[in-house]
């Protein structure tokens, strides 16, 4: 049977829509986190508005034919998001709820950092960091290289750009000129030790940025709306220079006594804390159990 | 006997046909041009070639996302900069991710000679059998490079092949057929078994012409398949032999020398095993590669002098 070209987001939601996933998959990540016991659920709660403005408007890629040629990319080089990834994926339809209850178990479909080999939907298997934008790089190459529309769309952390090898990646986008990139920035300034500025600076990032031969933009990256306004922008930019999109964030957004507090890069909630958790938002959804 | 050949040249040469034959072939290089000889191919296709300069991290893992499209990637620089330099992504991008990604490991072993330790590549096989999914080949001449890299191309998964960048004596005729895993048996005896990686096979044979003129009747085994390998066979072939000799340009740690030991040990195998490959705690030794394969024992004097000890 020939595959029918994909022109579009399979969701297609506007901002409030964005928004009601951008909850449900809040309350996901947080009740895999508390369930297993593992997680980093800081930065899931950091990047989940990013995912949700992706999957649910940006992003082209066919329901049930995850493969399909014409498809967007999307890599998370920030690997240990994996909860925030996984509640995306499985929300969008990628796999069924039943694999939630199984984060980090054994021989789980959902592991501990993405594994392409384990999780439909998850298009490279990251955890180390540094790696993705170089993986995208050479998808957007080849995909240029070879005619194809398809766009790449990589979330690497702010505080993984510590790691050279992306500035070795940044070079390559720009020198070749990989205008089919998009490269999202979790602006979150925090770290697993503490702040990024305070470790290792990674201002003036704009100016890092742009010397390297970047358009580069700033919106709200728990604010779906302006990072649907910021990507379609992008998309129909137009110039010859790549795309960097820089989406300030809170590590921990939604639940008010993890936002911006460094111990939630990988503490876990309690099951009161959880039930708070959920109040907060809005959920009258239980711990434990995948509905 | 044919003109000794350079095993680039013949890759090359695969490369140019595999294009001719619809493969989607993309070559990286980290400013390797000419350490790859890659020139008549990039005339021919310059859209297939991505040089990202000197940044083997992002060839890597460029690579490995080139593959993820469908694209067969080739990485091709010289071997001290490849594994050690971006161990990590290819470990991860190429190794676990399992994608399409074919590594030439050029001028590996001590081909950079007078270099300097920075470019010699004696711990290659070591670093790339720690890792998964990967095959591993290592061949001995211009022949059996054209087979090996005919192969690679076909196989869908992670490649690494130990290059040379000497023209290398054709132990192969061109009819030669390479068969992944299969230990390629050069002179079959049948007292002393002489175990070779790579281009030090021509060493290696006129070592089994030294013995045999003493009265020996030694086996020559070329190991250009290091994975995969037929541990039957091996352990057979072992079994068959009093005394084994393992010449390889390599460190005695991980290589070919540490895989015979390892069968040896886990099949309870008899045989005596000597090797030349390289010591612990090397002196900081630049020189020729002659000069240092005269050093280390790594040429035909070097064979017949270890077997002679193992006699005594």
């Amino acid at each position: 049977m020939e595959q029918i070209r994909i022109t579009s987001n399979p969701y297609e939601l506007d901002f409030n829509g964005i928004r009601a996933k951008a909850r449900r998959i809040r309350v996901t990540a947080l009740r895999m986190t508390t369930r297993s016991k593992l997680g980093h659920v800081g930065t899931d709660l950091s990047e989940i508005d990013i995912l949700s403005s992706l999957y649910f408007s940006i992003l082209r890629y066919q329901r049930g034919d995850i493969d399909h040629p014409d498809r967007d990319y999307f890599i998370l080089s920030k690997g240990h998001g994996a909860g925030g990834y996984y509640a995306t994926l499985c929300e969008a339809g990628f796999f069924p709820r039943a694999y939630l209850d199984t984060y980090m178990e054994f021989d789980s479909h959902l592991p501990g950092h993405p594994t392409r080999a384990k999780t439909p939907g998850v298009e490279f298997s990251t955890g180390a960091l540094g790696h993705g934008l170089s993986v995208a790089a050479g998808i957007a190459l080849a995909c240029k290289r070879n005619g194809r529309s398809n766009q790449v769309f990589v979330l690497t952390g702010d505080g993984e750009l510590q790691e050279g090898s992306n500035w070795e990646a940044a070079m390559a986008i720009s020198a070749f000129g990989l205008t089919n990139l998009y490269w999202i920035i979790d602006r979150n300034s925090l770290q697993l030790g503490g702040g990024t500025e305070s470790i290792m600076p990674i201002d003036p990032l704009e100016d890092k940025l742009r010397a390297f031969g970047f358009t580069v933009s700033h919106m709200d990256g728990n604010n779906p709306a302006q990072i649907v306004e910021a990507l379609s922008k992008a998309r129909q930019a137009g110039d010859n220079r790549p795309q960097a999109l820089i989406a300030h964030t809170v590590k921990g957004s939604g639940v008010s006594f993890m936002e911006n507090i460094c111990a939630w890069h990988h503490k876990i909630p309690s099951a009161e804390e959880c039930a708070l958790a959920m109040g907060e938002l809005d959920s009258d959804m239980t711990v434990g159990g995948s509905e | 006997m044919s003109e000794p050949m350079d095993l680039r040249d013949m890759v090359i040469e695969v490369l140019m046909e595999a294009k001719r034959d619809g493969l989607p072939v993309m070559v990286m290089l980290s400013d390797s041009a000419s350490t790859s000889k890659i020139a008549p191919f990039a005339a021919r296709y310059p859209e297939s070639v991505v040089n990202v300069g000197i940044a083997e991290q992002n060839m890597v893992g460029m690579a490995a996302g080139i593959a993820l499209t469908g694209s067969i990637a080739v990485t091709a620089n010289a071997a001290p900069f490849l594994l050690h330099r971006s161990y990590e992504q290819v470990k991860l991008d190429v190794c676990y991710n399992n994608t399409n990604v074919k590594m030439l490991s050029i001028n590996a072993g001590f081909a950079y000679g007078q270099l300097g330790n920075t470019h010699h590549a004696v711990d290659d096989i070591a670093t790339i059998r720690s890792c998964d999914h990967v095959q591993i080949f290592a061949p001995a001449d211009a022949p059996e490079a054209r087979e090996v890299m005919r192969h690679a191309l076909r196989h869908v998964g992670p490649v690494y092949i130990r290059m040379d960048n000497i023209k290398v004596e054709l132990i192969h005729e061109d009819s030669y057929r390479f068969t992944p895993g299969a230990i390629d048996i050069v002179r079959q005896g049948k007292d002393v078994l002489i175990c070779s990686l790579g281009t030090l096979l021509p060493a290696a044979v006129q070592a089994g012409k030294a013995l045999a003129a003493q009265g020996m009747d030694p086996t020559v085994a070329n190991f250009s398949s290091i994975r995969p390998l037929d541990r039957n066979a091996l352990r057979m072939l072992l079994d068959s032999h009093s005394h084994v000799v393992v010449v390889e340009e390599h460190s005695m740690h991980g290589g070919l020398t540490a895989l015979i030991y390892e069968v040896v040990v886990s099949e309870r195998l008899d045989a005596m095993v000597a090797s030349c490959a390289l010591p612990e705690g090397r002196p900081t030794l630049a020189g020729t590669r002659g000069d240092l394969r005269a050093h280390y024992g790594l040429d035909a004097t070097g064979v017949v002098r270890k077997v002679m000890e193992m006699l005594s």
